[in-house]
């Protein structure tokens, strides 16, 4: 799945960071809203000919002036004529297609803004699209972006059966139920042997009903829509479900593990993806756990190869030693770089959308001048641009494994490997409040 | 592995800054206080249990100790005596705290039909054996309840212990028995037969592995045994936590046959771990059955038996576990049942002159139960029988037929209709005992395990959000906020997040730290604040030690042991 636009050196840490991008130009562009239907979405596939869109696009422009509204006329029109002067850019569809947007979107201040963004996808986009909406299309892009391995999860235990998916970084739990089978109770008598019957009864009903779920959820147009199944639980279920005839044999035939967790429900499938890891080598998730884990262990050998919080980050970053920066994917901070205009001092802050509320931020402390706003950005976007030039590899995760999750809570989810130690002064204060807690309380 | 537990060895070692709280306790609370306050300071008995100590480790000890002397009103006393020492710190805190919730108790229905006066603990103790047959509306007088719980790695023995003992009281008729014989001879699994007793399920029985906790009773002329047969196989942990949280007293079953001692004690043998969580789940006394040692490979080998001791000593010392005062060994076997009720053979095992396994139990001190408190009993399990039936085991008070109690976290309102204990119907239950209870007024789909059944004027706390202390006993890298585990609190597995760490423990000293920690590593103590997916049941370890211990496991490991400090919210 190399793809051909990229030079074969760019590893693939700077991919994630060209998904990130993606990623984060879908979201921008779903929540855009343009008047009437003036946004147009225009794919091309690669291999397809620039002069074959032109002239459509020409085609358009001569149906558009039809258009009796003149407000939306004039948008149309121009939007095809913007798309038509990108267009003009590009001798041929480069390697990986072409994705184009363009059209007047309406801001939260109820602005009207211009967008025209083309660029070539991170791999070759095989869908051909034009439409003209009052809002952006991006369906194609954003299956780009899915991983093509998904993975299935069945964790069943005597208290109910979960069902999940893994794919890339996205650990879905599709459904899940409980059952309430009997237990044994040691009630004999007469009706021991009823109880047995009633209880294999129950059981054997609840290892159909996984099984149909597992039908139900994994099996779309008559064929499975996963790459591989693994099934997990705590006592012989799983065995009971995987020889099982009433589980179908289209997904007999993807079951490429099962794992004892002794848990169900959602620690079951952390644990049930942790044991199949090696099964699931290259699927992103597993290999964000890992890098994670990594991190954790030079913090928990106390290597002092490790840095956290913006400040350490960024400190650590600017001496260069850094060797793989760690950010999560929804990180809030915004960078901001502001212009004393008397003394003519630039500064550089880094708030989260509270800090940036309270406006001491942007005055002088000790002039009370009001600073300037030269740039603002989120923390993150800078980081992709730049990490870079500072020799570190950019590695974007997400919250949602265990790792990840602690990561993110309690690390601020910024922080890097470093190569070397360096003497950082571990004070930076995350802590904002809980300052209430008197722990003469306990004991 | 030597780092593993120490942290318990420090709450241990802060149990003895509180010795003066403990002697307090101590003469409080014993049962028979006024008798053996004496004892307590009298020197004699403790060279003469360093006797017997030595007596039992080293090989060829030609006089055997006065141990045999077992029902003596003397070793009563040591053991009495030892019974409360052991305890470690929470315990003693407790106990020492004990006294207020009882204080609170005389409002609530069912104590003050009782003539006691909560005045002082001794006479309130003393009296309970006059209470008991005065609101008993059954014939039987009520014997001492005692919940026995059986663990030790997979294969060690425990079922068939179970089974054995059965038949050894009675509990189970030789036809029965015979009959599993023939059926285990037709799978193949002719020794097995013993621990059908126990294992009634079908997947049980082919597999030969427990995988429920087993539930069955016996009797001697003083006590009422409940046993709990935990199973020994990894995956089956928290099953076995959950019976655990319900035993006063662990025995713990060792296989002696070459190779099997091994592997159940290796690090991912359950011998460590069930031992571990046997103590977090409250248990205070343990006694180590070396099984099998009938077997070919062993022989009655006095060399094998004190070969396995010596190895499970240091383990069982730093899971908190005092050698000389809470743990008794003996050897036994479970198939041919030999040391089990009856005393062993001179000429088989002449080296072992101590008491046989039942008669030790039954001679141990009574334990302290705490009879006056408000009512209440987390269910463990329930069915539908005609009627919504909740097991469990009464943690502290009494309950009587037709009483009104409230069933937490959903306060649901219901009445009693019907008691059991064991397999017998009866009017009251007390503290301690292992019940069936009939509720009126709910669905059996409203009631979960870990819900707590309680007095309506004292009921529990409820809560997703809580402070607790927290040692990390194995955890390969660090812990931080967002970190989730399942927690294992009285008979609740439920997930949790730590939210927030607030400090961490000296292990020395105890002294909080004034910096909030960022993470916490394995072998730390710290305190934090966790919350949990949905509302449970809970009380300060304070309060209520048997409410208030957890356990955290993850990945099919214990990571941590807890007490709660503070329900939140």
């Amino acid at each position: 799945m190399a793809s051909q636009g990229y030079s074969a050196d760019e590893s693939s840490a700077d991919r994630n960071v060209e998904i990130w991008k993606i990623k984060k130009l879908i979201k921008s562009l779903e929540m855009a809203r343009g008047n009437g239907t003036s946004m147009i979405s225009l794919i091309i596939p690669p291999k397809d000919q620039i002069a074959r869109v032109s002239k459509m696009l020409a085609d358009e422009f001569g149906t558009a002036s039809n258009i009796k509204s003149r407000v939306n006329r004039l948008s149309v029109l121009s939007a095809i004529t913007s798309v038509q002067q990108r267009l003009k850019l590009y001798t041929k569809v480069p390697p990986n297609g072409l994705v184009i947007y363009c059209g007047t979107i309406v801001t939260e201040e109820g602005k009207e803004k211009k967008v025209n963004i083309d660029f070539e996808p991170f791999k070759p986009i095989n869908t051909s699209l034009y439409l003209c909406d009052n809002k952006f299309h991006t369906e194609a892009l954003s299956a780009l972006l899915a991983d093509d391995n998904k993975f299935g999860f069945i964790v069943m235990d005597g208290n109910g059966a979960l069902f999940g998916t893994l794919q890339g970084n996205t650990r879905e739990v599709l459904h899940k139920f409980n059952v309430d089978l009997p237990k044994k109770h040691g009630r004999g008598g007469q009706s021991a042997l009823r109880f047995a019957r009633l209880r294999m009864e129950k059981r054997h009903n609840y290892v159909r009903k996984v099984a149909e779920t597992a039908v139900q959820l994994f099996i779309s147009n008559d064929k499975p829509n996963i790459a591989g199944l693994v099934l997990a639980g705590s006592a012989d279920f799983k065995t009971e479900l995987s020889q099982s005839d009433m589980f179908d044999p289209r997904l007999q035939g993807k079951v490429i593990k099962l794992v004892d967790v002794s848990y169900g429900g959602e620690n079951g499938f952390n644990q049930a993806i942790e044991l199949a890891a090696e099964s699931l080598a290259n699927v992103k998730f597993i290999q964000e756990k890992k890098l994670i884990a990594k991190y954790f262990e030079e913090i928990s050998q106390d290597t002092g190869k490790y840095c956290f919080g913006v400040v350490d980050t960024l400190k650590a970053l600017e001496c260069g030693a850094v060797e793989i920066l760690i950010c999560w994917e929804n990180l809030d901070l915004v960078r901001y770089v502001l212009k004393n205009h008397q003394s003519g001092e630039e500064t550089i802050l880094h708030l989260t959308p509270e800090q940036e509320k309270d406006k001491t931020h942007f005055t002088d402390k000790t002039t009370g001048v009001e600073l300037e706003l030269v740039d603002s950005m989120p923390l993150l976007e800078w980081l992709a641009n730049n990490y870079k030039s500072f020799g570190a590899t950019l590695e974007i995760i997400t919250d949602r494994s265990q790792e990840g999750s602690q990561y993110v809570r309690g690390f601020g989810g910024i922080g890097g490997i470093l190569r070397y130690k360096v003497d950082l002064q571990q004070l930076t204060d995350l802590e904002e409040d809980f300052n209430d807690i008197d722990l003469d309380d306990y004991m | 592995m030597s780092d593993n537990t120490s942290a318990p060895d420090c709450w241990e070692a802060a149990a003895d800054e509180n010795l003066s709280t403990i002697a307090t306790s101590m003469s409080t609370l014993n049962v028979n206080a006024p008798v053996f306050i004496p004892n307590v300071n009298a020197p004699e008995f403790v060279p003469s249990f360093m006797k017997e100590e030595t007596g039992q480790t080293q090989p060829a000890a030609p006089d055997p100790p006065p141990e045999p002397s077992t029902g003596t009103p003397e070793d009563l006393a040591v053991t009495n005596l030892d019974g409360d020492v052991t305890a470690d710190s929470w315990e003693e805190a407790a106990d020492a705290a004990t006294p207020s919730p009882n204080r609170e108790t005389p409002p609530t229905p069912p104590t003050p039909g009782t003539p006691d006066e909560d005045e002082e603990e001794d006479s309130d103790e003393i009296k309970k054996p006059k209470k008991k047959p005065l609101d008993e509306d059954d014939s039987a007088p009520k014997k001492e309840p005692v919940n026995v719980i059986f663990i030790g790695h997979v294969d060690a023995g425990k079922s068939t212990i179970g089974g054995q003992i059965m038949y050894l009281t009675g509990m189970v008729e030789k036809r029965t028995l015979e009959k599993y014989e023939r059926e285990a001879k037709e799978k193949n699994r002719e020794t097995w037969y013993l621990s059908w007793a126990l294992d009634t399920n079908l997947e049980e029985r082919d597999k030969g592995k427990t995988v429920e906790v087993g539930r069955a009773y016996f009797e001697t002329d003083q006590k009422h045994f409940t046993i709990l047969d935990a199973p020994g196989h990894k995956s089956f942990v928290p099953n076995m936590i959950g019976g655990a949280c319900q035993a006063d007293l662990a025995v713990l079953v060792i296989s002696a046959r070459k190779g099997e001692f091994e592997t159940g004690f290796e690090r991912g043998g359950q011998t460590r771990e069930h031992a571990m969580l046997a103590k977090t789940a409250g248990v205070k006394h343990l006694i180590v059955l070396i099984n099998k040692m009938d077997d070919s490979t062993v022989q009655w080998s006095e060399k094998r038996y004190n070969e396995c001791k010596e190895k499970l000593v240091p383990y069982l010392k730093k899971v908190g576990f005092n050698p000389s005062k809470d743990i008794m060994f003996m050897p036994c076997s479970g198939l041919t049942g030999a040391n089990l009720r009856e005393q062993i053979d001179e000429t088989l095992c002449p080296w072992y002159k101590g008491p046989a396994f039942i008669p030790y139990i039954n001679n141990l001190p009574p334990l302290n139960r705490n009879m006056s408190g408000p009512f209440m009993m987390p269910v463990v399990d329930r069915y539908n029988d005609r009627g919504t039936i909740v097991m469990g085991k009464v943690e502290s008070g009494c309950c009587k037929k037709g009483d009104n109690i409230v069933v937490m976290p959903n306060k649901t309102p219901v009445t009693v209709d019907m008691l059991w204990r064991d397999e017998d119907e009866t009017g009251t239950v007390n503290c301690g005992e292992n019940v069936k209870v009939k509720l009126r007024g709910v669905e059996e789909a409203d009631v979960a395990p870990g819900f707590v059944l309680c007095d309506p004027s004292n009921p529990c706390k409820t809560g997703r959000i809580f402070d607790a202390q927290v040692v990390i006993l194995e955890h390969k890298s660090i812990i931080c906020a967002g970190y989730s585990a399942v927690c294992h609190i009285h008979s609740v597995a439920e997930e949790v997040t730590v939210k927030l760490l607030l400090c961490t423990l000296d292990k020395k000293s105890g002294d909080k730290s004034q910096l909030r920690p960022r993470f916490v590593k394995q072998d730390q103590i710290a305190i934090m604040r966790f919350e949990t997916s949905g509302v449970i049941c809970m009380e300060a370890f304070k309060d209520h030690p048997q409410l208030g211990r957890f356990t955290l496991r993850d990945e099919g490991k214990t990571i941590a042991i807890g007490k709660v400090l503070k329900v939140l919210e």
